[in-house]
């Protein structure tokens, strides 16, 4: 059998009756430990040795557990000193009196701590007793310190205060004892060789030509290598950047703009009144910046409009109160609607002219109470289609066709209210994992309370939901919060599978 | 969303339909909108529904859109009231902030437990939902036989009020009533009464101080100089919005009610009582009508709402009307119908169409023959017993070229008063749609054509994250938002003033969430090398190197923002391993400048997260972009690291 050299060393130091430590395998061998036991694994795995562990105890004395063996455990002196004073457990003797007596320095506190304790005497109002049957010089802690000095064996009651007083260390740590098997007796006798094959190809060896009559060493291709992770997109922009693939396959065009926008854009041109509860700090973030001034007064105007008298020969308004101060508030965003009502108004690509498609795959901000399917900033895909005459029925198709992508089929379309669409829908699919129909978003068409504002004088279809929730979906997770933010467990993120 | 509690045994009795097990009720109240969330202790569904049908805020409510679901009502429903007995006359103390009331008498009704419940639910759920916890619209119930009213003195003023004509829709007929009771505004110690849940005297400001709902509803009337009050001949009996006196409190032996609400808001609180009399109508009692009288002076004299003087007569269940163009039914739902068929799905969702042919001014019921025959004999027997067939029939025609009816043919369709969420002709188009079964439509995609693409800068991010992962680094996504302590303390970066004054990156001043949900969410984060920091801090057991890299947006307060906020991408990456050095920092670096054809330079520049003299600025093109350097060990020590990290942030758009 050929090994390589270390490989044979391990094999002929180690004993078949007697389990070696790596330490002595790496004192006979010479080379270093962590290479023995690397090596002995190796041959662990093909059965030639066995490797065992064992936790072994070290005890040290610590410089202070040191300096009391020389000199005497505080508490004993402090005995001393009181005897020599003339105390005894009926004669109490002025404290001041003892540590005069005793020179302990800065050791006094010490002393008196485990005075009590060891049955010396008694300390009490300024006075120590001390009790004359005690004995000294049979003092266990003190002894024991001596025994661990010399390597004996201490009792483990006496070692713990002495660890607790820390006098001493105790350190635990791993031993591993190499023994060869029987099939490494039979190696050994059928003959083991250091390889002297070529390891590894080197380029003197092209130039030389010496490949020519070089033997290659034989691996052990079925051996794991080592770890090696590489760089990976986080599965979540996995899953954007594939919603954004299917979405550009579709003819939809990316929309881009501003996480902090006024609520303006964000709530008043999508007819959500300024009452509305989903318009208070409890739903959404607002910042702490000055109002926005540069909002286009006419389309205000018509918003507000919107707002107070309705759209249309008969529509009606909302019975709200409707303020210019609310609606120039900066908030962060709490759908990406906000970047639709830019493009539709015509004030973020110029005037937009039917059909258009347009999309965005970024984030939100919501006040919501934080759990495993909700968190305060997420994605939200948004999609929509402006065209002359869509009806309920194109953004039906529309969605079928997106979802099937992903694998979720027979769609159900509940009617749904949303301020800013009629008619709406929830929509819902059947998981492709587990069967079970879950809501995978909401959608409608455009009213024309929101419409006629922006000036957009066709049929508009959008369509949002979370991309979290996709993911979930998609990939089977059950905590989001395991996926998106700084809680993330690295080891996750190597894992997990890539999304195509 | 809300969620109404409705007994199933409740919904089977006032629908008639004893038959529907469990089962089937929810299948048919899913149809509805209405999602079953579970059931209470008492075997109640938990209803969960969309905030526009807040008429089915109660057993009642629920169970009379299953019965125009099942078929048993069509059209509208305007029940029958009685000439008013009583009026609430509005003095003019009443408080500028809250100077609008509403009324109606309930008479006959029969309050079992279940009733009585059911009212008290629907009460609520209407003060969380159009009264805007209380603030918009409150309500307050009494029963009428604790009420004493005096004669009404009337003689010019009925004349005067017959003449108003106020915005809100009321009639004008004006009756001399005989009982009245007065809606006033009172100082906070001027008077005292027993509120509910009680049993001494307080005055309302002992109520908001020492009563537990009036503790609850305080700041709506703490603001207040005059708070409202309601009086009989007895004295003070309601503390709207805060609470009623337990004198005139409703119990099941209580068979005549007093409704009052009071609001910021004419029209919601008439729609609030509209509810709340179609819901005890429901259940067999006789609605009275109330006359409100507006003093001439105080709130109303500049008010768009009401006129002063005004006498309204409530409930106002003038029946609302909507134009909707059959062009428009048919472009919305896809499918091609007859007017016929339009009628029919009106009646189902209780409206009433009437169609006019506006071309010809034909009388409405030729308009409905005309239509009509165009049609197979019977179109109406086909559509409940085979609807499916019918629909899909339907949607094989094309709907713009054989239009199955005149393109002139408008629908005048009446909105019964109940409803408060038809603003539009298109909330009528999705009322039809609702009845004819919006899962029947079969999908289609639309015949339109389109261009996809990226964003410009979706692009740009795409193609620098993959030029990090190319490099090794492992892609991450963290929150936007973080705690102030992590975004500056921990980096030992101290936030500057403004924007110009900041000596190092990431010590722009912060964006600021006025109230954030916790610590650690508290303002938009100014730089990202702090969340690779912490992500590093959190994976401290798991195996080195840790090469780490994050695209994503930073902000910070910028007056010459149009929104104030100057929002950027970063890109950041940290490399952390047992022998990291500025030098691995310094060459993934220098490979994006080269992938990106920018010229990178990097002049030394301190930095506080960073050591001194292995620290640099990040120079693209000739303009600083951000900064690159060993991270300073006190911010490793801060982050429980045991190994060096040496990183890097810049602005993305400096690889454009």
């Amino acid at each position: 059998m050929e090994l390589k050299a270390t490989h044979v060393a391990v094999l002929e130091t180690a004993d078949a009756t007697e389990a070696r430590s790596v330490d002595a395998l790496a004192d006979d061998t010479g080379e270093p430990p962590e290479s023995v036991a690397g090596a002995a694994f190796d041959l662990a795995e093909r059965g030639l040795v066995d490797v065992t562990e064992r936790v072994e105890e070290t005890v040290e004395l610590t410089a202070e557990g040191e300096s009391y063996r020389d000199a005497g455990l505080p508490e004993v002196r402090l005995y001393r000193a009181a005897r020599d004073v003339g105390a005894t457990d009926a004669e109490a003797v002025p404290m001041g009196e003892v540590i005069g007596a005793s020179d302990l320095g800065d050791a006094v506190d010490i002393a008196l701590a485990n005075y009590a304790r060891k049955g010396y005497g008694v300390v009490d109002s300024g006075e120590v007793t001390a009790d004359p049957d005690a004995d000294p010089d049979d003092d266990a802690e003190a002894m024991a310190l001596d025994a661990v000095a010399a390597g004996e064996a201490v009792d483990e009651d006496v070692l713990g205060d002495l660890e607790r007083r820390n006098l001493v260390v105790v350190d635990e740590h791993t031993v591993r004892f190499v023994e060869l098997t029987e099939d490494g007796v039979t190696a050994l006798m059928e003959g083991v060789e250091a390889t002297d094959a070529v390891g590894q190809v080197t380029p003197e060896m092209l130039s030389s030509g010496d490949w020519q009559d070089a033997e290659f060493a034989e691996y052990d291709v079925e051996a794991d290598a080592d770890v090696e992770y590489g760089g990976k997109e986080h599965v979540l922009r996995q899953t954007a950047e594939r919603v954004k693939d299917v979405l550009v396959g579709m003819g939809f065009q990316e929309m881009d703009g501003p996480h902090a926008d006024a609520e303006f854009w964000i709530n008043d041109c999508l007819f959500m009144p300024q009452d509305h509860p989903a318009r208070t700090h409890w739903d959404q973030f607002a910042l702490d910046v000055p109002p926005m001034q540069d909002l286009p007064e006419d389309l205000m105007a018509r918003v507000e409009h919107a707002h107070r008298e309705g759209v249309g020969e008969d529509g009606d308004g909302y019975h709200s109160p409707w303020g210019e101060e609310m609606a120039r508030g900066v908030d962060l965003r709490g759908h990406t609607t906000s970047l639709s009502m830019r493009y539709l108004s015509g004030h973020e690509v110029g005037e937009l002219e039917p059909p258009e498609r347009y999309f965005s795959v970024e984030k939100v901000y919501r006040n919501d109470t934080l759990d495993a399917t909700h968190l305060l900033e997420f994605f939200q895909i948004e999609g929509w289609v402006m065209a002359e005459d869509l009806s309920v029925r194109d953004l039906m198709g529309t969605f079928e066709e997106f979802y099937a992508q992903f694998g979720i089929t027979d769609i159900e379309f509940k009617p749904h209210y949303n301020p800013y669409t009629e008619p709406s829908f929830e929509l819902f699919g059947e998981h492709p994992e587990t069967g079970e129909v879950v809501e995978i978003g909401n959608s409608g068409l455009f009213r024309e309370e929101v419409l006629e504002p922006l000036g957009v004088e066709c049929d508009v279809m959008a369509w949002g939901l979370a991309l979290e929730r996709l993911l979930m979906l998609t990939h089977g997770f059950e905590d989001i919060r395991d996926v998106h933010g700084t809680l993330v467990d690295l080891d996750f993120l190597r894992d997990e599978e890539v999304v195509y | 969303m809300p969620v109404v509690d409705v007994d199933p045994d409740e919904l089977r009795d006032l629908t008639g339909h004893q038959d529907k097990d469990d089962e089937e009720l929810k299948d048919d109240l899913f149809a509805l909108g209405l999602e079953f969330e579970g059931e209470t202790e008492d075997g109640a569904f938990e209803l969960e529904f969309a905030p526009d049908r807040l008429d089915r805020l109660s057993v009642e409510g629920v169970a009379r859109s299953l019965r125009y679901q099942y078929g048993d009502d069509r059209g509208v429903y305007v029940p029958k009231v009685n000439d008013a007995d009583w009026t609430i006359e509005v003095d003019d103390s009443v408080p500028d902030e809250r100077p609008y009331v509403t009324g109606a008498v309930i008479r006959d009704v029969n309050l079992d437990d279940d009733a009585l419940d059911s009212l008290i639910q629907l009460q609520e759920k209407l003060h969380a939902t159009m009264g805007r916890k209380r603030a918009k619209g409150a309500i307050g119930i009494h029963d009428l036989t604790m009420l004493k009213g005096s004669a009404v003195e009337r003689d010019d003023d009925a004349a005067d009020a017959g003449e108003t004509a106020a915005d809100v829709g009321d009639d004008v007929r004006v009756s001399e009533t005989n009982k009245s009771i007065s809606y006033v505004g009172v100082e906070p110690d001027e008077d005292e009464f027993v509120p509910l849940d009680s049993d001494r005297e307080m005055t309302p400001a002992e109520v908001l101080e020492e009563h537990a709902t009036g503790r609850e509803y305080a700041d709506l009337v703490s603001g207040y100089e005059r708070y409202p009050a309601i009086y009989d001949d007895l004295g003070l009996f309601s503390f709207p919005p805060v609470i009623n006196g337990r004198r005139t409190e409703v119990s099941t032996d209580s068979r005549n009610l007093f409704v009052e609400m009071t609001g910021t808001d004419q029209w919601t609180i008439d729609k609030m009582l509209n509810v709340v009399c179609y819901a005890l109508e429901a259940r067999g009692a006789t609605v009275e009508e109330v006359q409100v009288e507006y003093p001439d002076s105080g709130v109303y004299a500049d008010d768009d709402l009401v006129d002063p003087g005004a006498t309204l007569v409530r409930p106002n269940l003038d029946v609302d009307e909507k134009r909707v163009a059959h062009e428009r039914i048919e472009r919305v739902l896809g499918v091609a119908l007859t007017a016929e068929e339009v009628v029919d799905l009106a009646e189902r969702a209780g409206l009433d169409a009437t169609p006019i042919d506006t071309a010809t001014g034909e009388h409405p019921e030729r308009a409905r023959e005309r239509a009509g025959s165009d049609l197979p004999d019977d179109p109406r027997g086909s559509i409940e017993g085979n609807q499916a067939t019918t629909a899909s029939a339907d949607q094989d025609a094309d709907v713009d070229a054989a239009p199955t009816v005149a393109g002139d043919l408008v629908y005048d369709v009446a909105i019964p008063p109940y409803r408060v969420d038809v603003l539009h002709a298109l909330d009528v188009v999705d009322d039809l749609g609702r009845a004819y079964g919006f899962n029947e439509l079969e999908p289609k995609s639309p015949n339109v054509s389109t261009t996809g693409g990226r964003h410009e800068r979706s692009r740009l991010e795409r193609a620098v994250r993959g030029q990090l992962v190319g490099l090794g680094f492992q892609d991450l996504l963290n929150f936007h938002m973080v705690a102030r302590e992590d975004n500056y303390d921990r980096m030992h970066v101290a936030p500057a003033d403004s924007a110009s004054a900041a000596d190092a990156l990431g010590a722009e001043p912060p964006v600021t969430i006025t109230e954030p949900y916790s610590e650690d969410y508290e303002m938009l984060r100014s730089w990202a090398l702090p969340s690779l920091a912490m992500v590093l801090e959190n994976n401290t057991h798991r195996s080195y190197p840790q090469d780490l890299a994050e695209i994503g947006l930073v902000a910070h307060v910028d007056p010459d923002e149009p929104t104030g906020v100057r929002e950027e991408r970063h890109v950041a990456a940290v490399l952390a391993r047992a022998d990291a050095s500025y030098e691995d920092a310094k060459s993934r670096l220098q490979a994006l400048a080269r992938n990106f054809d920018v010229a990178l330079e990097t002049p030394p520049t301190e930095h506080p997260s960073f050591i001194d003299g292995r620290t640099a600025t990040v120079v693209i093109d000739g303009e600083p972009a951000g900064v690159v350097g060993e991270l300073h060990p006190k911010v490793l020590v801060e982050h429980d690291l045991e190994v060096p990290a040496v990183g890097f942030e810049f602005d993305l758009a400096a690889l454009e």
